[in-house]
């Protein structure tokens, strides 16, 4: 148990859920101050333009509606990036569905950041982004969950249904290409 | 630049940005980084894309937070311990196996009684040629009537030569079926009405 700012022991995930189950609604407040934005940055390093914040309500509705099943094997935090991660896969599969393209497969992300253009004022971030899209999808998803989340590569094999070696791998050669690509802009 | 090759180093410089390195480990990895040109342009590159993480929306928390029910509206707070509802479920199961097992033997019972009182002997070969309506033949000792009558069967040689197959020798079964070759394939007169048991309609 970590301290928190006001110097009390901050509460752990588990400790949260608890007191959430026992009736506390203030401790589902604090679970979902802490991990929204997280999950929303990982929704929008995926790829996810519109609808983040119900991206993110829905993810942490069908989570809270299952925590029972939640067993604390991996943290949360992994454990919410695994269902919005579904969730992704499961608007980009009705997304295509109607636009009555090609078949989805499950590592198939939507590439284009189109409406984020008018959100990213930095050259520095423009340049990111824009590496980031030289990326598979995979490898996009794995790198920003290295990099950005700071999730280990055990939890991003949890997270992205791979092994710890694929996720390496991946990271290993997303890095090379972000770096070729900002080296050459 | 020269490439540096040392992978576990490079693979937990996303640890050391996020500063989830234990203290020895983190000295091990800053003076590598100190000495690597390649390494100091990986957490450059690590640096700028971390930061450049700025662009998601910001959550409204307490409008997440009202979309989420109760724990009790998902759980049921007055549920049966699940001990409480094993054990319903195996007296149940209990009763449900003495129910049906008692009332097969039962009904085996009585349908064996039923069948296995013998008719009068008489010749083989007058008995399978015999018309006479089964009713006649289904013996008067049956405990209960309408159960030995349902299960009498529609054609009386049938029950004639069941019942009498069980007793005979070798050379009278020979003689039996050698009879049965004489036999006409198709019925000398017509069959016999089927009487309801219910209701004592012909049908």
């Amino acid at each position: 148990m970590t301290p928190s700012p006001e110097g009390r022991p901050e509460e752990t995930d588990m400790e949260l859920i608890d007191r959430w189950k026992a009736g506390d609604s203030r401790a589902a407040t604090r679970l979902v101050g802490r991990h929204s934005q997280a999950l929303a940055r990982f929704a929008a390093s995926a790829g996810e333009r519109d609808g983040i914040e119900e991206l993110v309500q829905d993810t942490f509705v069908r989570a809270f509606a299952s925590l029972d099943s939640f067993r604390g094997a991996s943290t949360l935090r992994t454990w919410l990036f695994t269902i919005e991660r579904r969730l992704m896969l499961d608007r980009r599969r009705a997304e295509r569905r109607t636009r009555e393209t090609v078949p989805v497969q499950e590592a198939d992300h939507v590439s284009e950041y189109g409406a984020l253009d008018s959100l990213i004022a930095e050259e520095a971030q423009e340049r990111v982004r824009k590496s980031l899209d030289a990326l598979s999808p995979t490898q996009r998803e794995v790198f920003t969950l290295r990099v950005q989340q700071g999730l280990s590569y055990k939890e991003i094999a949890e997270v992205v249904g791979s092994t710890e070696g694929a996720a390496r791998v991946h990271y290993h050669n997303a890095i090379q290409t972000v770096k070729e690509f900002l080296r050459d802009e | 630049m020269n490439k540096c090759t040392d992978s576990d180093i490079q693979e937990l410089l996303p640890d050391l940005l996020h500063g989830a390195l234990a203290e020895a480990e983190k000295v091990r990895v800053d003076a590598h980084v100190a000495t690597c040109e390649s390494c100091q342009e990986d957490l450059d590159v690590l640096r700028t894309v971390k930061s450049a993480a700025v662009f998601a929306p910001s959550i409204d928390v307490d409008g997440v937070v009202r979309q989420i029910p109760p724990y009790r509206a998902i759980v049921p707070a007055v549920e049966a311990p699940a001990r409480t509802r094993v054990a319903s479920w195996l007296v149940a199961a209990t009763l449900a196996l003495f129910v049906v097992g008692g009332g097969s033997v039962l009904m085996t019972r009585q349908n064996s009684s039923g069948t296995s009182v013998k008719p009068p002997p008489v010749d083989s070969g007058a008995r399978v040629a015999s018309t006479q309506p089964a009713q006649s033949r289904v013996p008067v000792a049956t405990p209960n009537p309408r159960i030995a009558e349902s299960v009498t069967p529609a054609h009386p040689h049938a029950l004639a030569l069941a019942a009498e197959a069980d007793g005979l020798s070798d050379r009278g079964l020979v003689q039996l079926m050698n009879d049965m070759d004489t036999f006409d394939a198709l019925p000398g007169s017509e069959p016999d009405p089927v009487i309801s048991v219910d209701s004592g309609d012909s049908l």
